[in-house]
Parts: structure tokens; C-alpha cells; sequence
């Protein structure tokens, strides 16, 4: 029987070297600067995108995520091109690609059709992003379901030990939201500025973070675009952050993403701030 | 001689039939007042609550207050199109402020109720339980503040109002929900499998039960002379129906 001997790894002679991945100061500078997000996988878990989007150019990947009744797992997976079907997904791609152009896209549609099981399919989504080795997903969804608790938790824990960065739009409606209340998620909500790159931190979770959100043009469904407001479409503000930081720096773990973005952000006062 | 059943099934039919005269008066109403009241607070054209169908397939229009309401009230449209169906199955709240950029969606609307809206603050209703359906808002006065201050202020009224759905579901199905709550509670693993089967199978109130239920409500809000003459018919009413069935040698 193996027993976990967590200590062992301390052992003086075992102890691996870590290089160091951050500054002294932190600055702008130093985490994008001259980044395209090239090399960084995200994921957008919504309601598909599409690709054809002038907004969105391109997907590297795309799969739908269905209930499947007659399947053990309850869901199955349809790989290959698929369109939006309500132009939420391709609005979030968009605003990814327009702060990380070089990054890679892929598409986990879960959202559509019918309700059923739609938080198996959910998270089943958030499984295959899992085993697709993305760096960043994108959610613009909850559920306040007491029944997926545990089951989110798991995978977003599973998540941050994998240092796969999940960005969760929190909702508005009081009550619980999972799994955007999780402490290993960056949990966004909206702020009314502008600036893609304009984003806030709050000490008082759970929702940490801040980013643009009300009365934006989004990319929308026919090539079109509209005039939209929500948290869900603040998440993908930072979720290009993320992508944009990670490709300069990939060793980059969660917790240390979020010491940067908290470290960078906008309401942080002068003297703390630089860059 | 009816068939014996077993004293689960019996109690899930008992908990049903109890349950619709239990269900508190004035639901409806309760919800239409939401309505007019954050129609009017958002100074609005118009606000609407629609609700999931069973099956999750489709979303239906209970109550509406303001422009094209009447035509509202009943309709249903598909959960999986439009922003009602995003918001529904995302358990989001949104804001899209020209409607009619989404082609799709305006077209299906205008179809439906002749009066396409330029503006939209949906938001859903959902309890830890479940996701009921969306409250909508139309046309929100211009001068208003920032959309996320509704959105917040919206969350309340769906909050009310998801409350006054969920409570009313429960009565409307006590059997299912008694028998949920029993496995729940219970440790013996076989025990709460057994009852979780019975919840999916439990009868839903048998409709006459429903009818007299509220005509009983009904009964309680007349006079004291009214009430006695009700109890006399009934009371003749059951003792001639005991007659019959003697002479029918039961």
C-alpha cells in the first residue's frame, strides 16, 4: 500500500529548484508588454463560436458537449466545426481575441438545446478543456444548483493543481453561484469603463476581480455585433489578460497569476502600483 | 374493492391531494404584482416572467405587465433560442440594448406579440433547487443609470419572485416533494433509492381535489351566513350520496 508521504519531497536532498517567475515589482511591462498571447490555449465553455466571425477569424478546435441518455456518462461529445446558437460564445471570443490576437481558440459548446442535464454537460465540458490541456477557460455561466457543489469543486480544484486558469463570470442574482464562488477560480464581474485593459481588484471576495461589462459592442450571431451588458462579458476581459500574461511568462501558476493581476490592477494605489 | 396500495404510494396521493389546498392564495397575483411593480421602478414598457415547461424544452409566459402583455400571457417560445434561452441555461443575467441588432431574436418576438423591443435586462429565476425560468424587463426608461445597478436591483425582484414560484410548485406537488425530502433524510441507502423511485413515479393532485380545494378558498372569504348554508348543502349532499351507494349494496 502507498501511503502519501507529502514530506518526503521536502527531504533536504530531494528539494527540487524552482526558478523564479516574479519580479521584484510587478509592472505592465514586465507581464504583457509585447505579448500576442501566442502559444495559449482557451476556452471558451458558452454556446459555441463562430469561427467565421470577423471578430473571431478563427477556431483551433471546437466540440459540443450533449445530454446523451442511452451513454453511461450520461453525455456525449461531437467534435469538429459548429456555429453559435445564441452569439453569446462568439461575443466572448471576440473580446479574448481582441486582447490576445495570437491565441489559440477553442470552442466547448455546452449550452443549447435542451435543460436536461445540462450541469453533467457542464461539467463533462469543463472535463474535456481538462484533458485537452487548455491553459485558460473562459465561463459565462453558473449554476446555484446545491446538487453540483461537490461536483464543480472537484473539477475546479482538479483545475488549479493543473494550473489550467478558470475564469468564471459571478452572477447577479443573490444566492450561491458555482462555480464562480470557488476560491481556485478568478471570479469576475462587470465595472462600467471602457478600456479592455482597465480592470480592478477587490480584497473582499468572492468576486475578485473587475473589468469592463456594461454597454459594450460585442460580436453577436450572423457577423453581426449589438450592444450588450453582464458579467458574463467581463469574465473574457480578463480571461485575454490571463491569456496574454501567460504567453510571455507559461511558468506562471494560478495563485501566482492572481498575486500579478492583483498587483496590477487599476484601483491598486500609486505607490504600490508601478507601470 | 379498489387494489390495496402500498402505504407509500397511498401517502404520496394523500400529500398531493392535501397539498393543492394548502397552496397559498394568490400566487398569480403575487407575481403580477412583481411584475407591474418593477415595470414601474425601472420605468419601463413593460416586464414579463416565463417559466420552464416540464420537459426544460420550452419557456412559457405567465404573467406580464405593460406593452403587448395580453399577448404575452401564455405564449411560449423555444429555451434553446434567444436571450431568454441563454439566460436560462447559463443562469446569467444580460442587457442588450439594440434588440434588433439580433435579427433572429427581434423577428421571433414581433411575430409572437407585435411590439419588438428596443432594450432587454433578463435575468433568471432560479432557486438552489432549480432554474425556474427568466424575468424580463423592456424598454427601460433612458435616463436611468448604469445597466449593472438595475441588474443588481433586478436580482431582488427575481429573487421574490423565485421564492413565490418555488413555494407554489411545492404544494402543487407535496407527494413528489414529501417523499424527495424523506430519501434525502433517510440513511439506509436502500430505504432512499426506493423512495426516489416512488418521487418520480408520485401522482400529481387528482384534478377535483384541486377544484374543491379552491372553492373551499373561495368559501372562506364569504359571509358567516354564507358559510353555514354551504356547510348544510354539503352536509345533505354527502348524506344522500352515503344513501345511494348503501342502496347500490356496497
Amino acid at each position: 500500500m502507498n501511503l502519501p508521504a507529502w514530506s518526503e519531497q521536502f527531504d533536504r536532498d530531494r528539494l527540487r529548484a524552482v526558478p523564479s517567475t516574479l519580479p521584484p515589482v510587478i509592472t505592465r511591462e514586465w507581464a504583457w508588454a509585447g505579448a500576442t498571447g501566442a502559444g495559449v490555449r482557451v476556452a471558451v465553455v458558452d454556446s459555441g463560436v463562430d469561427a467565421s466571425h470577423p471578430a473571431v477569424g478563427h477556431v483551433e478546435g471546437a466540440v459540443i458537449v450533449e445530454h446523451d441518455p442511452d451513454s453511461p456518462s450520461h453525455v456525449r461529445f461531437v467534435e469538429g466545426e459548429h456555429g453559435d446558437v445564441f452569439g453569446h460564445g462568439t461575443a466572448c471570443a471576440g473580446i479574448i481575441r481582441s486582447i490576445a490576437p495570437e491565441c489559440e481558440l477553442f470552442s466547448i459548446r455546452v449550452l443549447g438545446g435542451r435543460l436536461t442535464g445540462k450541469g453533467h454537460v457542464f461539467a463533462a465540458g469543463l472535463r474535456w478543456a481538462l484533458e485537452h490541456e487548455m491553459n485558460v477557460v473562459n465561463m459565462s455561466l453558473s449554476t446555484g444548483k446545491q446538487d453540483y457543489f461537490g461536483l464543480f469543486h472537484e473539477i475546479a480544484d482538479a483545475a488549479y493543481f493543473r494550473n489550467v486558469m478558470l475564469v468564471c463570470a459571478i452572477n447577479n442574482v443573490p444566492g450561491p453561484s458555482y462555480p464562480s464562488e470557488y476560491a481556485s477560480v478568478f471570479s469576475v464581474a462587470a465595472h462600467v469603463d471602457k478600456d479592455p485593459l482597465h480592470f480592478d481588484y477587490n480584497p473582499e471576495p468572492p468576486v475578485e476581480f473587475g473589468a469592463p461589462g456594461v454597454s459594450l459592442d460585442v460580436a453577436w450571431l450572423d457577423q453581426g455585433r449589438l450592444t450588450a451588458s453582464g458579467n458574463s462579458f467581463a469574465a473574457p476581459h480578463i480571461a485575454g489578460i490571463v491569456a496574454l500574461t501567460l504567453s510571455k511568462h507559461p511558468r506562471l501558476t494560478t495563485f501566482e497569476m492572481k498575486t500579478v493581476l492583483a498587483a496590477l490592477a487599476d484601483n491598486r494605489t500609486a505607490n504600490d502600483r508601478a507601470g | 374493492m379498489s387494489p390495496r396500495r402500498d402505504p407509500v404510494t397511498t401517502l404520496a396521493q394523500l400529500a398531493a391531494d392535501l397539498g393543492v389546498s394548502f397552496l397559498p392564495a394568490g400566487h398569480r397575483e403575487l407575481l403580477g404584482t412583481i411584475t407591474e411593480a418593477a415595470r414601474r421602478l425601472f420605468e419601463a414598457q413593460a416586464c414579463s416572467i416565463a417559466l420552464l415547461t416540464e420537459d426544460g424544452a420550452e419557456l412559457e409566459f405567465i404573467t406580464a405587465a405593460g406593452a403587448g402583455a395580453d399577448a404575452v400571457t401564455e405564449m411560449r417560445i423555444p429555451a434553446g433560442q434567444g436571450i431568454a434561452g441563454w439566460v436560462v441555461m447559463s443562469g446569467q443575467a444580460i442587457a442588450v440594448d439594440d434588440v434588433a441588432a439580433d435579427p433572429r431574436f427581434a423577428a421571433t418576438v414581433a411575430e409572437a406579440t407585435g411590439y419588438v423591443p428596443r432594450s432587454i435586462l433578463a435575468m433568471p429565476l432560479e432557486t438552489s433547487r432549480r432554474v425556474l425560468g427568466v424575468i424580463e424587463v423592456l424598454d427601460r426608461a433612458e435616463h436611468r443609470a448604469a445597466t449593472n445597478r438595475d441588474m443588481e436591483l433586478l436580482g431582488v425582484f427575481a429573487a421574490q419572485a423565485a421564492l413565490a414560484i418555488e413555494s407554489s410548485t411545492v404544494f402543487n406537488s407535496l407527494g413528489r416533494f414529501l417523499l424527495e425530502a424523506w430519501a434525502g433524510a433517510s440513511k439506509d441507502e436502500d430505504l432512499a433509492a426506493l423512495l426516489r423511485r416512488h418521487a418520480s413515479t408520485a401522482p400529481p393532485p387528482r384534478k377535483h381535489m384541486a377544484e374543491i380545494a379552491a372553492l373551499f378558498y373561495e368559501l372562506g372569504q364569504s359571509s358567516a351566513p354564507e358559510r353555514r348554508l354551504a356547510v348544510r348543502v354539503l352536509r345533505e349532499l354527502l348524506a344522500y350520496t352515503r344513501d345511494r351507494r348503501e342502496g347500490d349494496g356496497e
